[in-house]
């Protein structure tokens, strides 16, 4: 079993506690940053590590935060994404429950690298009990002087909040995100400025994920080096798989960036439950494009996935088997969209709503002659020219299934008597 | 300055322009719905892509800034399939009711089409079913099925009034805009949003269903609603051949493009007075000469010459001091000019009153607290503002001329009455049929500001010039049409006023004899 770095101890009692965690060498990383580096040093050891983000597209980490100006007269602002709404992904509520005080400390460093004094973390609305764990922790953290003013007298100060969303997938998107923390409604922004630049109120503004700023301590604890070594492939560290579907063992699997899908599927995850035929693989979250089985034997990286037109994401594994009639997985893949699109840009707006309008007649059996050549055509109309990524995140996966099982959908077009 | 190519042609722009604008400016329009040069772009619409040489995707015109070496095509492949993908989507879940739609004729939506579309539709589905008429206050009603989302209207309202009265509610396909609370619009320049709402989903009830728009034509006027003399155009219909339509008027617009760099934010709009209080061209206007001693109707020429021999009578009898002339402020500064010379200093008469302009409040954006258009013209040729001595006025006065070309009341008939009746002959010089008309022996009807050319002077000191857009109806002419011939008919200084056969002859003898004008 190769060695876990994120969830190593979460099957210990009360991980969540501050008492546990420093028992476990908790916080001590973090007094050694802030006493004995420069932020520099930091921003230096974080780029070596190759610490690309685990929210879904994949942006070096070190890179963001050097984006940041460094002599600015506002104040700068860290927000954590933690609106974890990526279907099939479930790996930020685990960080978040059972291990909060490694996200806090990972908070506090980024924070003091990029010389940041207020931070946000931007929940997922479901999540109403981590959010409150999460509070309970800063409070324990602010207790033991991590946090808040003066942490661990050095003259650093910073402030953290939590903020819960109330359920919309588009806050996920970083600009989106941004907005909704204003009070606003939650659209994204027109992308440039970036967030880097002008962001959370029209300050300079750090948005990372909960997982990569969750690898943050480990860095800083064990190296760059050896950080980059955890992973098989060039990217550094591992990744939390979540793998959920047709498999005998559903759940969260920590694995070196770059082990293979199959690997993923069949040796960790136990194989196809009840032993029936693999039938496809969404590898990184809806809105990565569907893999056939013949495709599985990819190691599991950001690279080695877009060479196969699809991507890591956020690394959730959604596993099909032959039971799943296809055109069930794109109703449910445009319906999600149609729904969750905000309606700002034309192409979004409209494009998705009609091709779950089509999928939907397609799949009460009244589909027509010609309808998938449409549905092809709408989705590239919306690829890469939607205003944030949620239409090019709607248009691939549907392009893919469209694509690889054409024959499966053309004989719905017939009529399958639903 | 920067050189840059679009489609291969090489231009030279200012450094921090955008695509769009630097098109414009090489003759190449880039179709786009949401993006209006009063806001900063929102890139909602996705009309405006274009290609740029080394980007992977198509990038909006609207918010790319200009580079030196930029290559733009606005007309490759991909570029125009994008296009009519925007299109296709908008169309898909537009009603298509341009039939009965208000803005059918100047639809941006029904223009692209035309330019950039002329596709067969793919779209099978059912469309989404919205609202047709909300009311949005203030006559407005806005279409939900029609509108596009631009968020121009939502933008306007938060950037220009911050009033904030709309917003955008729900999600997705069911987004629609709206007003929060039944909170309606209600500030002066609600009826901007119709002129800004590319497609026909804001309405007003003003204009609703009352013609087409490709049965209108327009012409450049000066509103002479304030003294901020905004830029409009007046729309009228010029009538059928075969059946006579209610009334010319059919809308103002505005005409501003843009105003000075130090009030941008108060360019391209024009406010609800102005807009919608052009109802006075059409109703109750004063067509015929009346006279009460004979019929002089249709003779321009005899009517002078009667005014003209009122006025030699006095002078033969060495009695001028018995004439008064009222003029106020609605007058053009060649009316002025006029009046100033034939009374004042060709009759050199000293009953030459000017009542205090009509006052109202001001708001933060354009309307001015004087409610006439020409304060500051009258004020630079000479005049000056009093509250009428009734008592000097009307006591040994034998003649009185009153030039009222405002569409409100001089006052009732009761307070006009006395005074009026101790006056031997008035004569009344106005646009308007108004009940006080009776009580002079003379009205001779005249041109409102749409009908006639001349300049007004805003209360900005900017001097603008205008054309005539209508005709005066009848017997009717502008003032300074009766005030040249009258000039000419008494004939003390007549050579001048035999060279004046425009107001702009008339502007030149201004220009020479007040510096002001020069400018």
């Amino acid at each position: 079993m190769p060695e876990k770095v994120l969830t190593k101890n979460f099957d210990m009692e009360h991980l969540f506690k501050i008492d546990v965690y420093m028992k476990k060498g908790g916080y001590k990383i973090l007094s050694n940053v802030l006493k004995k580096l420069k932020p520099e040093d930091v921003l230096k050891e974080v780029k070596a590590a190759h610490l690309r983000g685990r929210g879904g597209a994949g942006f070096p980490a070190g890179v963001k935060w050097g984006f940041v100006p460094k002599e600015v007269d506002k104040p700068k602002y860290l927000c954590v994404n933690a609106d974890e709404g990526e279907p099939g992904t479930f790996k930020d509520r685990y960080i978040m429950s059972h291990n909060p005080h490694m996200l806090l400390e990972g908070i506090v460093i980024t924070c003091y690298c990029v010389g940041i004094h207020t931070a946000f973390i931007y929940i997922r609305g479901e999540y109403e009990n981590i959010a409150q764990r999460l509070e309970k922790a800063i409070s324990e953290a602010e207790e033991k002087g991590f946090a808040g003013k003066n942490i661990l007298k050095t003259g650093f100060d910073l402030n953290i909040y939590v903020h819960r969303g109330a359920g919309a997938y588009i806050c996920g998107e970083e600009t989106a995100l941004l907005e909704s923390l204003e009070g606003k409604r939650g659209n994204p922004r027109l992308k440039p400025p970036f967030p880097a630049a002008i962001g959370l109120f029209q300050s300079p503004t750090v948005i990372n994920n909960v997982e990569t700023l969750s690898n943050i301590p480990h860095i800083m604890n064990k190296g760059a080096d050896w950080f980059v070594k955890q992973g098989i492939s060039e990217d550094g560290g591992t990744r939390i798989f979540g793998v959920s579907g047709k498999v005998k063992k559903p759940g969260i699997y920590e694995l070196p960036i770059g082990t293979s899908l199959k690997e993923l599927i069949f040796n960790h995850a136990g194989g196809m439950k009840s032993n029936k035929k693999l039938k496809a693989v969404i590898p990184g979250g809806m809105s990565s494009p569907i893999l056939k089985p013949d495709e599985i034997d990819i190691p599991m990286d950001c690279e080695s996935l877009m060479k196969a037109d699809s991507m890591l994401g956020s690394g959730a594994v959604i596993v099909l088997d032959e039971d799943v009639p296809i055109i069930e997985v794109l109703r449910k893949i445009t319906q999600f969209y149609s729904h969750e699109s905000c309606g700002q840009c034309t192409p979004c707006r409209i494009g998705n709503s009609w091709i779950h309008k089509t999928v939907t007649r397609i799949y009460y059996g009244r589909g027509k002659k010609g309808d998938l050549d449409n549905i092809e055509k709408l989705a590239s109309n919306m690829l890469g020219r939607t205003l944030c990524p949620l239409g090019d995140a709607a248009a691939m996966p549907i392009l893919a299934v469209v694509k690889k099982f054409r024959k499966e959908l053309e004989a719905e077009l017939k009529g399958s008597g639903r | 300055m920067v050189e840059m190519f679009i489609n291969d042609q090489p231009i030279k722009v200012k450094e921090g322009i955008t695509v769009l604008k630097a098109a414009e400016k090489a003759g190449i329009h880039i179709p786009h719905i949401c993006y209006h040069e009063a806001f900063p772009p929102e890139g909602n619409c996705r009309m405006c892509l274009v290609e740029i040489e080394g980007h992977l995707c198509l990038e909006l015109a609207c918010a790319t800034q200009v580079k030196e070496g930029m290559k733009v095509y606005t007309d490759t492949e991909n570029v125009i399939e994008a296009r009519k993908g925007v299109l296709e989507f908008l169309l898909a879940e537009h009603p298509m009711d341009c039939p009965i739609c208000d803005k059918a004729g100047e639809c941006t939506l029904q223009d692209y089409y035309e330019e950039y579309g002329l596709f067969e539709s793919s779209f099978q589905e059912e469309k989404e079913r919205k609202d047709k008429k909300v009311n949005i206050g203030k006559g407005l009603i806005l279409d939900q099925e029609r509108c596009v989302l631009c968020t121009r209207c939502v933008r306007f309202l938060r950037d220009i009034t911050k009033t904030n009265e709309l917003g955008v509610f729900n999600r997705g396909v069911h987004s629609e805009i709206g007003v929060y609370d039944n909170q309606l619009i209600e500030n002066n320049y609600a009826g901007n949003l119709v002129e800004l709402c590319p497609v026909g989903a804001i309405t007003d009830r003003d204009f609703r269903f009352k013609t087409r728009s490709w049965f209108l034509e327009k012409g450049a006027s000066i509103c002479p609603l304030c003294s901020r003399g905004c830029q409009i155009f007046i729309e009228y219909h010029p009538g059928f051949a075969r059946f006579e339509v209610p009334k010319r008027v059919y809308r103002v617009t505005s005409r501003v493009t843009s105003r000075e760099e130090s009030q941008k934010e108060k360019g391209f709009w024009i406010c609800d007075i102005g807009r919608y209080g052009y109802s006075y061209m059409d109703k109750d206007r004063a067509e015929t000469i009346i006279q009460k001693e004979q019929d002089l109707s249709g003779d321009k020429e005899k009517t002078v010459k009667n005014i003209d021999k009122k006025i030699k009578k006095l002078i033969y009898r060495n009695k001028l001091e018995r004439m008064g002339v009222i003029l106020n402020s609605w007058l053009t500064n060649e009316e002025l000019f006029l009046a100033k010379k034939i009374f004042a200093w060709d009759l050199k008469l000293k009953k030459v009153y000017f009542p205090e302009p009509a006052q109202g409040e001001k708001d933060d954006l354009l309307l001015a607290e004087d409610r006439t258009p020409n304060k500051k013209g009258a004020e630079e040729i000479g005049f000056s503002f009093d509250r009428i001595n009734q008592e000097e006025l009307f006591e040994n006065t034998e003649l009185l001329i009153v030039f009222w070309s405002s569409p409100f009341e001089l006052g009732t008939i009761s307070e006009l009455t006395p005074p009026l009746n101790k006056v031997q002959t008035k004569i009344l010089f106005t646009p308007f049929k108004r009940k006080w008309n009776d009580l002079f022996d003379m009205v001779i009807p005249t041109a409102v500001s749409a009908e006639k050319g001349g300049s007004f002077a805003n209360c900005d000191g900017k001097i603008q010039h205008f054309g005539p857009v209508l005709s005066p109806p009848g017997e009717a002419q502008a003032e300074w049409k009766w005030l040249v011939s009258l000039g000419k008919e008494i004939g003390i200084d007549f050579k001048s006023y035999a060279r004046m056969w425009s107001p702009l002859d008339v502007y030149k003898s201004i220009k020479d004899k007040i510096k002001f004008f020069r400018t």
